[in-house]
Formats: C-alpha cells, structure tokens, sequence
C-alpha cells in the first residue's frame, strides 16, 4: 500500500484544530472566567451551559452576589444555570464578539433576626428571623466585544495559523435587560427590576508559545458595573454606586487540550442606598479559585473551577463552584469533518 | 684548552640559525594563504542570492563578487560520503564511504572502501596540513567516524569542536537522529563534551569556536586551515526564537510561484541558460496553487525556517569574515564555500521515528514529537521542508538529496581569496568535484601529497588541483575527455563533458541507464539512450572502469529499492493533466474569489 504523504497530510489535520484552539464561553453571571476573551474564527459559534452553585454567608454586612442583590446578615444559596450564545465575528475590521446570557435557577435566603429594618419584607417583622426563596428566570444580558489592540481580523485558517498575540487590548459592553422575575415584596429576586450595565476593559498578555499543549496568559480586566434605580424595592428606591471589579487570571497549558488556571476576583464599592440614605458599606470582596479546562473533541469543552473570597471584609464567607459545558463549531470545519469522514 | 672564541662562535650560530629560522617561518607565513572551508549542511543550489534565491545571504553574495563562483560543481549525493572525499581527495569508495556507514549492505559490511568512516588508506588533508606547518581547526560536523582514532583530533586537526555524527537537534538538548546512540556525540580538542551550554545554537556555536580558534593560534604567525562545517540547513529546521519568523508569510504563495521566481533570477544572472530544460515538478507533489491557502501557509512556514537557518548561517560567516579582516588576515585567506550535497527532499523524520511500536518512534516520543505550526523550529520540534521545497532549492535539477541525479549532487561553489581572478564572475566551463578541494588547498599550501603517511602506503589523491584555473591559466581542471562518476545505494552515474548517464531506482529513475545532455537539459528530463546508444554505450563503459578502479561493490539493500513503494502516488492534478479549462486558467485569487468570496474570509 502507498504511502501518503505526511507533508500534505499534517496540514489538514492541524487547519481543523486551529479553527479551535480558542473558542471561549463568556459568562456574565460573576465573572468572565479564563480565557473568556480569546479569539475565535470568525463565524465560529459558541453554545455554553453552565451551573454554578453560590453559598453566602455575611455578619454585619452588605454583600454582593450572583445577580447584584444585597442581603445584609444572612445566608444564601443560589443554585443558577446559565445559557450562553456567542458568534465571533469582524467588526469595524476587529475581531470581535457578540454574545448572549440566559439565566435562570433559584435562590433560598436564611435572614438573622438581626436584620435592618430596610431589609425587612412586608410579611416579616423585624427581630425574627426568616427564609426566603425566589426561582425562574433572571435578567438576561448582552454584551458586544471588540479587540482595540494585538489582534489582526481572524477571518480565514491562514489568519488563525499567522496568529501569535503577545498584547491585547479589548473593550466590552455588557447590558442586562430588567425582565427577569422580579416580585417587590420579597428580599432576593431573580431579577432586579432595574436596567443595569458593565464597561470592560480586556487586557491580555501571551507569553511562551502560542501553539497548543503550550499556551499561557495573564488575564486583567478592569471593569465598572453601572445600575439603575430599582425604584421598587420592598416600596422603597434602591440606588447603587458603581462597583468596581478587577478580574484576573493566570492560564498555563498542561496539554494540547488540557489547561489550568489561577483566577482572582476583587469587587469594591457599590454602596447602597434606600430612600436617598446610605445603608452599611461599600463592597469589598476579593476571591481566589482555580480553574481547570478539558477539552474532550475538537468541539467541546469541559470546564469547572472553584473560588472562595480569601481578603476583603471579614465578615463574608462566600464560595462558587461551577461547571461548564462550551460547544463551539465553524461550518467549514464542520463540513471538512463531513468531507473527511466520507460518505 | 678550550678556545675561548667558542662559545662566541657557539652563540653567533645560533643566534644565525634563529634569525634564518624565523625569516623561513615569516617567508613561508607570507606566501602561503590560511584558506577557510567552509561547508554547508543540505543547502540547496539555488538558495545563495548569488545563485538565484530569494533568501537574504548578503555574505555570500559579497564573498561571490569578490571571488568565482561556479556552475557544474560537484558532490556525492550524502553528507558522509561527500566529506570523505572532501578530506582525502579522492574517491569516496576508497576512502571508506562506498557507503554511508549507518547504511552498509550485508554484502558491503567489512570490504575494503566499506569501513564507514575515513579509513586509513588515505591521508586527510589536514593531517598533511598540520605536519606542514599549519595550524589545523575544524568547527561543525565530522561524520567520518566516532572511535578515538577516527575524530578530528586524530585525523589532523590541532583544534576542533565537532559533532561526530551526522545530525539531530541544533540545540542544547542534543538528540540524535540514530535511536541507537539518543545523543549527539561532541568532541572538544579530541575529548568528550559532557554537556552543552543552555544556549547553544550549533550554528552559532561552530562560528564563535572558529574565531576562538584562530584567535588562540595566531600568536606563532602559522597559517591557519579553518574547516568549518555547518550543520545548518539540515534538519530538523531549528532557529533561535527571535529568528523563528524572519520569513513570516515570504513562502505563502506556494512553491511553483518561488521556483519559477528562482529559474528567472538564475537565467538572468546566465547560471541557468534560458532554454534549458528544468525538471518537472515530482509527480507526487501537488501543484502548489490546488494547495488551500491555510495548506500552503504550512508548508511555507517549513520553508521559512529553512530559509531563516541559510540567512542565519550568512550572518554567522560575516562575523568570521569581520574577525579576519580585524586581525588582519581576511585578504591572506582563501575562502571556499560549498554545500555538501543536494536538498534534503526525503522524508528524514518519518525514518528516523519509524513506526509506533518500534525504538525509533519512541526516541521521536522523547524528543520531538512536537509539530504545532507556532512550535515548528523550536527545541523539541523536527520539522523538515519537504520534497517540494528541496525541489526550489534545486532547481533546475531532478530529485534532491540521496539520489545521484543533478539535484542530489550539484552544489554551489563560491571560491575567493589572495591569487583568485576574475572577481565576480561565474565560470560554467569547469566540471569541479569535491574530491579536488584537497589536492587544491594542499597546492595553496605547496604541500606534495605523499605515497606514504605514517609509515603506511596511502592512495593517491582522484581530485585534480584548481590552482592554474583560480590563478585564470585555465578554465577548467579537466579535459574533455576527463569524467566523474558516483555511486550511492546503487543509484549511479557518470558524466563526461556534456554528457551524463544515469541509473536510478523506479520510480524516480527507469532501473537502467538513462542518458541526458546536461546542458541543454539539465533537468535530466530528455532520455536519449534511443537516439545516441553508441554514447551511452560509452560512458557505460567508462560508469565500469569506474567500478573497477574504485572498487565499488552494489549494495544488496538500499534504503531506495523501494522506493516505488514508499513514495506517496501520483497527484490526480498535475500541470497539464486533466487539461485546464475554465475557471482553472483563472488566476488563484480570482478561483476563490469565484467559489465564494475569496481567500480572507473562506479559508
């Protein structure tokens, strides 16, 4: 039997692999996750469904969760899936992406009889402690991507196999739309019930060589959460100032399909305030965790990664453990598998 | 009574016999050239800028224009078998290469000619050399034996800095090629190197060992033989980080569009004739524009390493350029540069991993298995360039390295230096081999090769001097009535004058004799044993006194005696087959354009 001939046989097989070395499933709901902003094909297609799974527990304190509640003195629990859509494309001549969050799952709340007065649903009365839960839908978002800096247009393979970013700059708009389930009368909520936004600035540098099993990054992104008023809280106008988030990450290949990563979440300020009065603290929240990435087929990857806030306020025990499925594919390499695999 | 003028007399002797001494050395220092050889590993004929390439040698090109360069120079087929005659001057079946060591056939193993390494029947030339009152070193690669008595420390050089065998990888990590032995033996002045410094880069490392060389040994005022002898281009394609992407995208157009390129320039610069008949393009090889664009970055990423180690080795040989003439000895130096065979166009790293399952392949496992695109040319990676590119590198030739068609055994030869005339030009009349390089260089030095050496009888030198043809007295060394022959892995060959016959193995040769006329076809395209059989009779004649006076014994195994069987087939699209209609005569660009909005966004 002839031989064929390993020279033209490689290239193939390595095109189909570069179309996705780095697809990516942003997520939205706390953090953007690693390597959330690595760029894809254009007209590669990301499907991600995710669990996450959110304990709290706060004295004393205002705190910050999965979808900008505040509930001072109590523990929660949140149980949330996420849906994700994303689309790499070219815009203005920049790689960029567009992408989409469902969420949805609940969240059981165990207040103190310690809880402040503003706090209190109108069914409870305040010294006693109480339970509480919400579940269904909860805002979903939007948010568009696009590369400012070190990444030319991704258009083709070729561009794909020329591609070896050191530096990349990013910028991104998230937008959450208020239609998530929302009821006044109860402490936490799935929705908001207020239009809320975050300005992101996605910073990356490559270091090593930018060929799979030997990838590494350093993720920063600095953002800033804005919200509307909630002018429905328990009857009164829940305003909050911005909050500040600086997401880090330090992502190292241990194999063509396997990656891990130190991860770092610090979240400040996002002072509270009901009916024009200030109510406890700003936000100061920094979580630690790791995150490990399989990718078991050209298409899918497996990912899970576990964070516990480790500086910040004292007072806030919290953790966040998640599991990730991301399914991404190109028509052409799918029809290149299709070709390949004959009839 | 002892005559008290004596130790007078006693003292103005010697003093006499010093100062006529020292006026010998300085005399002779003064008329005899340090001459510099310098060899490189697998490069192409047509890659030099001053042959036609497109790759950046600046050097070589400058070297070119100040001395001769030449067109019909020739090698043996293989690294080995070429430095064996390189070293003794005279036929590599006599001077224990009829055979690539690793590669002896059972019927070849222990015959005289056979020893696989630089057998004792010959004198090297920088053994005559160093007994000659010069200084000897070597830098680079030896492949001429691995036993004490058999590495450059014993067979003449004072200093060197060698790798004994014949490649692997070009940095510190050192694999092998041969499974057998995992790492590459150095030696240091005769003497193990026991670890490579963290950064060693071979190219790099050969050029600051050459400079270090002459720099300890000029202090008697010797004249000095420099045998430097790269490892670069041969693969695996390696290249220090920041030189990895010199040549980013140069080759993405696909190797039909350079090599056209390339047969243009050397046509234009009269190393090719106009009309000459260039090889076709291997039958198994696609066209490069069938190729898809994503395909033909990949393989022009191969060709960009390649190209990269050339430029490297270019810039490594202007610093030694700039070292003599800092001391003072550029314009004493004859310098001579070569390839030591054709491009490599075989499939090395598939023969050296071998098959999962077998020791090979598990060497390849430890050491390089990686072949990511961004990876290729880093430590740890074998990337190779295929036969399609050694086919650019030698054009006009048929086939490339290993066979002893022109496109194994034509290699550039640049010679400049004190005595040389005719700065700049090319001389096409001159059939050279590399077996003249010793009797020329020995000539420089006014150097008889002896009948015996060491109390031993020792062969006399095949080569013939080329210092009446450099001093512009001739302009060749030979007779038309004088020819060459070769013989590796049973593939064989003679030339005389025009004239050339071949025997090589299906399916690239017929398994009989072939005969071309190389000058006007020197892509060994047009057989014309049908039209001229009284000629070919002839050199098959001559190809037998060859057999006879060399000793040369046919291998019964060949690592080509299946060929057939191991080359991929035929591609289905070759340039005239199927005929091309339509949209296939578009141009490339335009092709995609038309199936759906071109290359940027569909491929």
């Amino acid at each position: 039997m002839k031989s064929t001939n390993r020279h033209f046989l490689i290239p193939a097989i390595l095109a189909t692999t570069a179309v996705f070395f780095s697809f990516s499933g942003k997520i939205h709901a706390v953090d953007d996750g690693a390597r959330a902003y690595w760029k894809g094909r254009d007209g590669t297609t990301v499907v991600s469904f995710q669990y996450l799974n959110l304990n709290m527990q706060a004295n004393d304190a205002k705190q910050f969760a999965p979808n900008q509640y505040i509930y001072p003195n109590a523990d929660t629990e949140a149980n949330i899936m996420v849906a994700s859509w994303a689309r790499h494309m070219t815009l203005f001549n920049r790689p960029s992406s567009l992408s989409v969050n469902l969420v949805a799952g609940s969240v059981d709340l165990d207040a103190s009889a310690s809880l402040e007065g503003q706090f209190v649903p109108p069914d409870q009365t305040a010294g006693t402690a109480f339970s509480q839960s919400s579940s269904g839908y909860a805002d979903p978002s939007v948010q568009l991507d696009i590369n400012l800096a070190g990444t030319t247009p991704l258009r083709s393979t070729v561009d794909l196999l020329n591609y070896e970013p050191t530096w990349t700059v990013d910028a991104a708009v998230m937008l959450g739309v208020p239609i998530g389930e929302y009821d006044e009368d109860k402490l936490v909520n799935m929705g908001l019930n207020r239009w809320y936004g975050r300005l992101a600035l996605p910073i990356k540098y490559h270091f090593g060589v930018f060929s799979p099993g030997y990838m590494s990054s350093f993720e920063i992104t600095p953002s800033v959460w804005i919200f509307d008023e909630n002018d429905d809280f328990l009857g009164q106008d829940l305003e909050n100032d911005p909050l500040w988030q600086l997401e880090a990450h330090l992502t190292q290949d241990f194999t063509p399909t396997f990656f891990g990563s130190l991860d770092l979440l610090y979240r400040s300020g996002f002072q509270s305030e009901i009916d024009g009065t200030d109510v406890g603290d700003d936000v100061d929240i920094g979580d630690f965790g790791f995150t490990l990435n399989f990718q078991s087929t050209d298409n899918l990857m497996i990912r899970t990664s576990y964070s516990s806030n480790v500086f910040g306020d004292s007072d806030i025990d919290n953790s966040l453990l998640r599991i990730q499925f991301v399914y991404a594919w190109h028509p052409l390499t799918e029809n290149q598998k299709k070709l390949s695999e004959g009839h | 009574m002892v005559n008290k003028s004596f130790p007078l007399v006693i003292t103005t002797m010697l003093v006499l016999s010093l100062t006529i001494g020292a006026m010998q050395v300085n005399a002779q220092t003064q008329s005899r050239p340090n001459i510099l050889l310098i060899v490189a590993d697998d490069l192409g004929y047509s890659d030099l800028g001053s042959y036609g390439g497109e790759i950046r040698t600046p050097v070589l090109d400058t070297l070119a224009q100040q001395g001769m360069r030449y067109t019909d120079f020739y090698v043996s087929p293989t690294c080995s078998v070429t430095r064996s005659m390189l070293m003794s001057g005279t036929d590599n079946h006599v001077a224990g290469l009829g055979n690539m060591g690793e590669l002896n056939a059972p019927n070849q193993i222990g015959k005289p000619g056979y020893e696989g390494v630089l057998n004792k029947r010959v004198a090297s030339v920088a053994e005559l050399l160093q007994d000659n009152g010069y200084h000897t070193y070597m830098a680079g690669k030896w492949h001429l034996g691995l036993k004490p008595g058999q590495i450059p420390h014993a067979r003449g050089f004072e200093r060197d800095f060698s790798t004994l065998v014949g490649g692997g990888s070009h940095f510190d990590d050192g694999w092998n090629l041969e499974w057998q032995m995992p790492k590459m033996p150095y030696t240091e002045d005769g003497r193990p190197v026991k670890k490579l410094p963290k950064d060693f880069y071979s190219t790099k490392a050969y050029t600051d060992k050459t400079i270090q060389f002459i720099e300890e040994g000029r202090k008697d005022n010797k004249p000095f033989f420099a045998y430097l002898a790269y490892t670069a281009p041969h693969g695996p394609l390696h290249l220090p980080d920041d030189w990895l992407r010199r040549y980013k995208n140069r080759y993405d157009e696909g190797w039909d569009g350079i090599r056209q390129q390339r047969l243009a320039r050397m046509q234009d610069l009269g190393i090719v004739d106009k009309d000459a008949n260039a090889a076709d393009r291997l039958s198994f090889l696609p066209r490069s524009t069938a190729l898809v664009p994503a395909a033909r970055v990949m393989q022009g990423r191969k060709m960009e390493l390649y190209a990269g180690m050339v430029e490297y080795m270019d810039d490594q040989i202007g610093r030694v350029f700039e070292y003599l003439k800092e001391i003072g000895e550029y314009d004493n130096t004859i310098v001579i540069f070569i390839s030591d065979n054709g491009a490599e166009g075989n499939d090395l790293r598939a023969m050296v991993a071998g098959r999962p399952g077998t020791m090979g392949f598990l060497h390849g496992m430890n050491n390089f298995a990686e072949n990511g695109h961004n990876s290729l040319g880093r430590k740890g990676t074998y990337a190779e360039y295929g036969p399609a590119w050694a086919q650019v590198s030698m054009v006009p030739f048929r086939i490339y390295k290993g066979w002893v068609s022109e496109g194994g055994i034509r290699s550039p030869l640049i010679i400049s230096g004190p005595g040389v005339k005719g700065a700049g030009e090319l001389n096409k009349k001159a059939m050279l081999h590399v077996m003249d390089i010793a009797p020329t260089v020995l000539e420089l030095a006014g150097i008889q090769h002896p009948d015996n050496y060491k109390g031993r009888e020792i062969e006399p030198m095949q080569g013939k001097s080329w210092v009446g043809m450099l001093a512009g007295e001739t302009q060749s060394p030979r007779t038309a009535d004088d020819w060459l022959g070769w013989e590796l892995f049973g593939n064989r060959a003679i030339r005389q004058g025009d004239w050339k016959i071949t025997w090589l193995y299906e399916p690239l040769g017929t398994e009989d004799w072939q005969l071309f006329n190389l000058v006007e076809d020197p892509g060994e395209q047009q057989d014309l044993s049908n039209e001229l059989p009284d000629k070919r009779q002839k050199l098959i004649a001559l190809w037998n006194e060859y057999v006879k006076t060399n000793g040369v014994i046919i291998g019964a195994r060949s690592p080509f005696e299946q060929a057939g069987k191991q080359l991929p087939t035929r591609v289905p699209e070759y340039d005239n087959y199927p005929p091309v209609r339509g949209l296939e005569a578009l141009p490339y660009e335009k092709l995609l354009e038309l199936m759906g909005g071109g290359s940027e966004d569909k491929e």
